[in-house]
């Protein structure tokens, strides 16, 4: 009887931590907020052409620069 | 006599372009031997060269031949380079290289295209294969490491922890470090200057390394230079070999495309028409 009300708590509590899973998945899985969320939908107006993006992760500064890229 | 934070600066000319290599708190002597390196690897990846590594490997008629430790490394990034770039990026484009008469260095001329010969490149995963020191191309095929080994270049010269050091290859570049001031090195791109701290950055053009209405950016769908409505491509990333590749990739995607993919790939860029 032990051994059988063991069994049965594992597998509710695998049955419980799937379903509970899939329900935080399903509910997270458009987070507009998202680091890369912003740089990719702007790209997707078609509107960088031509315009430069900077996102988050590089610091624009106001120094002169020491040098640059190029094409060669 | 040097101030301590001072940046110490040295340019030269490899591989056919303007190089320069910076550096917070390093000899004289510490540039200098970067330079002695850059040239050295140069050597060593050139197809312009029969003595060459890369050379002996494009003639080894599809046996395995012993590679240099660098050499196995950058042939892997090259794989890595077609993958990231859903093969846009291909090593193979060698033959079209030759077929549009880019064969010697562009200072000496080119020779008479022949298009109609041009094919479109195989898989990268067909023609070359990488092992512990070893390599193989396969028979009637060649490579070309000159998409990528400039920001790799600037990689590793950039990789050892805790320099503060800038190395800029022909517009190819790494930074790595806090730079001049603490919040990054201060880098031109697309009319800005940009604070970059372990990053890199590159930009691919149309427009350089052109003749008549050829240029060398292959396509790899065509074996024929690439058409494309992009004519310049600048790229940050999170190393120079990532730059380069996403920039090349980028612009041979075309406006449609190259917003989305430098969305996912890249930290800044800038798409010129």
């Amino acid at each position: 009887m032990r051994s059988f009300l063991l069994k049965l708590g594992a597998t509710a509590l695998t049955l419980g931590t799937t379903v509970a899973s899939a329900m935080y998945v399903t509910a997270h899985m458009k987070n507009p907020s998202a680091p890369l969320q912003p740089a990719v939908l702007a790209s997707q107006n078609g509107g960088t052409v031509g315009e430069l993006t900077i996102t988050p992760g590089v610091r624009q500064g106001d120094v002169q620069p020491v040098t640059s890229t190029y094409a060669s | 006599m040097r101030r301590s934070g001072e940046v110490e600066a040295h340019h030269f000319e490899a591989m056919g372009t303007a190089c320069s290599v910076f550096g917070i708190d390093v000899t004289r002597t510490t540039l200098l031997k970067a330079e002695s390196w850059v040239r050295r690897m140069a050597a060593r990846f050139t197809r312009f060269s029969d003595r060459s590594e890369l050379a002996q490997i494009n003639r080894s008629e599809g046996a395995w031949v012993s590679v240099s430790p660098e050499m196995e490394e950058l042939l892997r990034e090259s794989l890595r380079a077609f993958e990231l770039s859903a093969g846009l990026v291909n090593a193979a484009v060698l033959p079209s290289m030759l077929a549009i008469g880019y064969t010697r260095p562009l200072r000496e001329g080119t020779s008479t295209a022949t298009l109609e010969s041009a094919r479109p490149a195989p898989r990268l995963h067909d023609v070359l294969a990488v092992r512990p020191g070893r390599a193989r191309v396969a028979r009637g095929c060649g490579v070309d490491l000159g998409g990528i080994a400039k920001g790799w270049m600037a990689d590793r010269l950039t990789a050892r922890p805790g320099v503060n050091v800038l190395a800029n290859l022909g517009g190819d570049l790494r930074a790595a470090g806090s730079g001049p001031a603490g919040d990054g090195w201060p880098v031109g791109f697309g009319g800005v200057t940009v604070m970059l701290r372990d990053q890199g950055a590159a930009t691919s053009s149309v427009r350089r390394r052109s003749w008549g209405n050829l240029h060398h950016l292959i396509d790899p769908r065509t074996g024929l230079p690439a058409r494309s409505a992009l004519e310049e491509v600048a790229v940050v990333a999170a190393s120079g070999c990532d730059a380069e590749i996403v920039a090349k990739t980028a612009l041979l995607l075309g406006p449609g495309l190259a917003p989305a993919y430098c969305a996912a790939h890249a930290q800044a860029w800038w798409l010129r028409p």
